[in-house]
């Protein structure tokens, strides 16, 4: 109740001052609309997570929506809202004074709901057949608040502001800033897997806040339409820590062998946090133009952006650029043009780790210090070309070529770093019979190679005995989990190197008030690069919308889609032989 | 005498050119639009462009034709197609009226969008006509869906951005004038997920490739059946691209957890190991499954796994 009374206590303010602002203009219309209702909501079922966005209280609540709009000589004030409940809120508000001044500030809030993963998988003990007794290694796990009720509350406040800063050069001031607000808690897990493989279920509380701000100036120079955006984005978690217990390093089957397994981690025998979100802040700057080139338009972007993990002072620059280029060759021609070039570079750093196995004798000890490279370093260009041809009154034919390139500077497991080429066409028919109806069928096809790919990603052969491993402790044949990395040779992807797929479409339109839409869309692809693995995707969605508008005030829409997807998809075969 | 004779003569034919003329230009005036079209020059003034007009000195004395073009053809046999339209995309070009006025930087690339190069017109979406206590745009999510069916099948899956709840609208993340990008204004399509979901941006110690290659990759935006609208349920989406390991597929019982014994350990992968794979979770371990700046326990693996 207590947030209700504040919402409506918003909407009092947001009216009056409305009334001050407008007060001189004199309203000549006005009108406004109040609902009250409200509405019960039964929530029984364990399963929270289905329905993650229609959570209601088991309770009867008022529910209620108000919406006001006067127009002056020459402005329009509108307002509004809508309460469902404590949670669930919608304001807006919006002003607009001739084309000089625009401002709109909207709320709203929602509820997430989160299920809880009470972890009963991790209850195990290892079995042995050979011996017919249960032995070995345990998975168990701790449940510290199992009747949690998890969601997260999320608020948003998003203001945007247009003035017109001079009439001469049509110089316009836009900002715009957008606040997230999360609160709530959810469930947090910890796993300590030296000794035993053991999690720790626990409520976390979820408190953090988003600012994307956005402020520019546009305005009409010569034959430029140019302008200029600064962009600022701070993430700010302001949770309290989620602190768990790291186990000591123990045989995990006899407990013992301590100074075996201690040097194999990087922390035991400790109180630690986990989970931790760094703060983190972006800032951006672009310029934007465009201009009328013969019997064209050539628009683009150049922009420069900065982000920066605060926790660790890492740092990613990007840099981007967008050119694209309209133009009618005659009449009935048209041809589009787009060259988009960016590139990525995020820091470096190097991770200094305990080496494993030092000081124990009998041993080749193994450093593991690494420098981190960033995945996301990569250069990427993108080119195209549509040509548009209306053919007749009735008939206009598209097509489109493209080229893609993705080219990367570090990339974890592949050595020579990976480059991505997309080499895509589609053709596009519509067909028009005045405005009773219209159709259109569009084919893509794109042929891409070396997508993304997990590099030597799996096809582990059996370790014992390989003559390629050579065991660490010269005393014995050990082989370390990490040295079957090794034998694995297997890329592996399910992204595809073929894609096929159309879309076809007919609104038929018997009056004016009344319109049939069907539609079919479907989509092949398929990647049979890979040594010894298919990768294929389907799907096929049929789709039929009837809208009908009787009367001005009056518009029925209703529609059914059918989606059907397959995908066949490579899984790794599960190996134990550690 | 004949220069005269030749200024009166072409006076003569300017004069009656300019009368001709003026009968063009004066076109039709908008009392005989309404004896037709009624519903909307009643109202006229009460719409957004109505309000405008009247704010605007030298617009005050806009008519119908201001936009529509002379409606004498139009008059004559009473086809719609003889009279410039908007509305029409029949009409190579009469969309791109509306940016005559409409020319912020808001609809720069609108010329190189999907949906201006898809037949669309303005009054697709927006209702012009409608007076301004109803929205000028259309219900904005229901008229996306309406043509993208396909998204309207999604936006029902189990898990999904709560678009058909009204809590959040296509417009959040889609620029429906047209984008330099396919998106958003940046490049990179991951900038549109971190607009809202920032915490997952980093740059963190530790990565996790796809997240940097493009949320996709896991995620289907519009609806999954999966959970976190992932594209598959874990584990099977994980094992798309990494081996299980051997934690996950130990052969094994519920049963006694009692002191630990050292036997010899010898166990193989059998059909029930598979049956313990199958039903974990990667990320009830693996956590931190978006990036970390917090090593994971075990050396041999770098701090790189994730889970803490």
């Amino acid at each position: 109740m207590k947030s209700m009374l504040k919402f409506v206590f918003v909407l009092v303010v947001l009216l009056l001052a409305s009334s001050i602002v407008f007060a001189g203009d004199g309203p000549t219309t006005e009108s406004y609309s109040i609902w009250i209702g409200g509405h019960y909501t039964e929530f029984s079922d364990y399963a929270k997570k289905v329905g993650e966005y229609n959570k209601g209280d088991n309770e009867t609540l008022p529910e209620f929506a108000l919406n006001y709009l006067s127009t002056g000589s020459n402005s329009i004030f509108r307002f509004t809202s809508h309460y469902y409940d404590n949670k669930n809120a919608f304001a807006k508000l919006q002003s607009t004074i001739s084309d000089k001044m625009k401002l709109s500030v909207q709320y709203r809030s929602l509820l997430k709901q989160e299920g809880q993963d009470l972890l009963t998988n991790i209850e195990a003990r290892e079995y042995l057949p050979a011996t017919d007794a249960l032995s070995g290694k345990m998975l168990t796990h701790d449940i510290q608040d199992p009747n949690a009720d998890y969601n997260t509350h999320r608020q948003e406040i998003l203001t945007k502001f247009s003035l017109l800063l001079s009439e001469k050069n049509n110089v316009r001031l836009n900002a715009t800033h957008r606040m997230i607000l999360k609160n709530g808690h959810e469930q947090k897990i910890a796993s300590t897997h030296c000794f035993s493989c053991h999690l720790t279920s626990m409520s976390a509380e979820v408190n953090n806040t988003q600012h994307n701000l956005e402020v520019g100036v546009d305005a009409d120079v010569a034959n430029f339409n140019i302008g200029y955006q600064f962009g600022y984005r701070l993430y700010d978690p302001q949770n309290s820590k989620s602190i768990t217990y790291y186990d000591d390093a123990r045989h995990p089957t006899n407990g013992g062998s301590g100074g075996e397994f201690g040097p194999r981690v990087i922390y035991e025998d400790t109180e630690a946090e986990f989970s931790v979100v760094p703060k983190t802040e972006k800032m951006s700057h672009k310029v934007k133009f465009k201009r009328n080139v013969g019997q064209g338009y050539l628009a683009g972007v150049i922009g420069y952006a900065s982000a920066e993990n605060k926790f660790t002072s890492l740092k990613t620059n990007s840099y981007s650029s967008i050119f694209n280029y309209a133009t009618f060759l005659d009449m009935k021609t048209k041809l589009i043009t787009k060259v988009a070039l960016s590139k990525f570079d995020s820091d470096s750093i190097y991770i200094d780790l305990p080496t494993f196995r030092e000081g124990l004798a009998d041993s080749n000890y193994v450093d593991f210090d690494f420098t981190r490279y960033s995945a996301l370093n990569r250069t990427n260009v993108n080119l195209s070309a549509e040509l548009i041809k209306r053919m007749n009154a009735k008939t206009t034919l598209s097509g489109l070529i493209g080229y893609d390139i993705v080219n990367r500077d570090n990339y974890p497991t592949v050595d020579d770093g990976l480059s991505t080429k997309k080499l895509y066409l589609q053709g596009k028919l519509k067909y028009r019979q005045g405005l009773s109806m219209r159709s259109s069928l569009k084919v893509r096809f794109e042929k891409i190679s070396d997508p993304f790919v997990s590099g030597r990603g799996f096809f582990e052969e059996a370790g014992h005995g390989d003559a390629r491993l050579e065991p660490l402790v010269p005393t014995s044949n050990w082989v370390f989990y990490f040295q079957r990395e090794s034998l694995r040779y297997q890329d592996i992807t399910t992204l595809p190197t073929q894609v096929l797929s159309f879309d076809w479409n007919m609104s038929y339109n018997p009056s004016m008030k009344l319109s049939a839409t069907f539609g079919l869309k479907g989509k092949l692809d398929k990647n049979d690069d890979l040594d010894s693995l298919d990768v294929e995707h389907s799907s096929f969605i049929p789709s039929i919308t009837v809208m009908y508008n009787p009367t001005e005030r009056f518009s029925m829409h209703t529609g059914y889609s059918y989606n059907y997807d397959k995908s066949r998809l490579p899984i790794t075969v599960a190996v134990f032989d550690g | 005498m004949k220069n005269k004779v030749c200024s009166g003569l072409l006076l003569m034919i300017v004069f009656v050119i300019l009368l001709t003329s003026q009968s063009i230009l004066a076109g039709v005036s908008d009392e005989v639009c309404s004896s037709c079209h009624d519903e909307v020059t009643s109202d006229f003034g009460a719409t957004a462009h109505g309000i405008y007009f009247s704010s605007k000195s030298h617009l005050s004395d806009a008519t119908c034709e201001t936009c529509h073009g002379s409606g004498i053809d139009h008059i004559e046999d009473g086809n719609p197609e003889m009279i410039i339209n908007p509305a029409n995309s029949g009409q190579f070009g009469a969309k791109e009226l509306c940016l005559t006025c409409h020319k912020s930087h808001k609809f720069n690339n609108w010329n190189f969008s999907a949906h201006g190069n898809a037949d669309l017109t303005c009054a697709d979406c927006h209702t012009v006509h409608a007076k301004v206590e109803k929205h000028v745009v259309k219900r904005s999510s229901d008229n996306c869906l309406k043509c993208h069916t396909d998204v309207r099948a999604s936006l029902s899956m189990p898990s999904h951005h709560p678009i058909g709840e009204g809590k959040l609208e296509c417009v959040d993340c889609h620029g429906a004038h047209g984008e330099p990008a396919r998106l958003t204004m940046d490049n990179s399509g991951a900038e549109l997920c971190y607009s809202c979901h920032a915490e997952k941006e980093g740059p963190f110690v530790y990565e996790h490739a796809p997240v940097m290659e493009d949320c996709m990759i896991c995620h289907s935006p519009h609806g999954t059946i999966a959970d976190n609208l992932l594209k598959q349920s874990e584990p099977s989406l994980c094992l798309s691209c990494h081996p299980m390991h051997f934690h996950a597929t130990v052969v094994s019982v519920d049963g006694d957890f009692a002191t630990p014994q050292a036997p010899e350990r010898a166990g193989t992968s059998d059909y029930d190991s598979m049956e313990r794979g199958f039903t974990t979770k990667c990320t009830q371990c693996h956590t931190e499954i978006h990036g970390s700046d917090l090593p994971s326990q075990a050396t041999s693996t770098g701090g790189q796994a994730l889970t803490r």
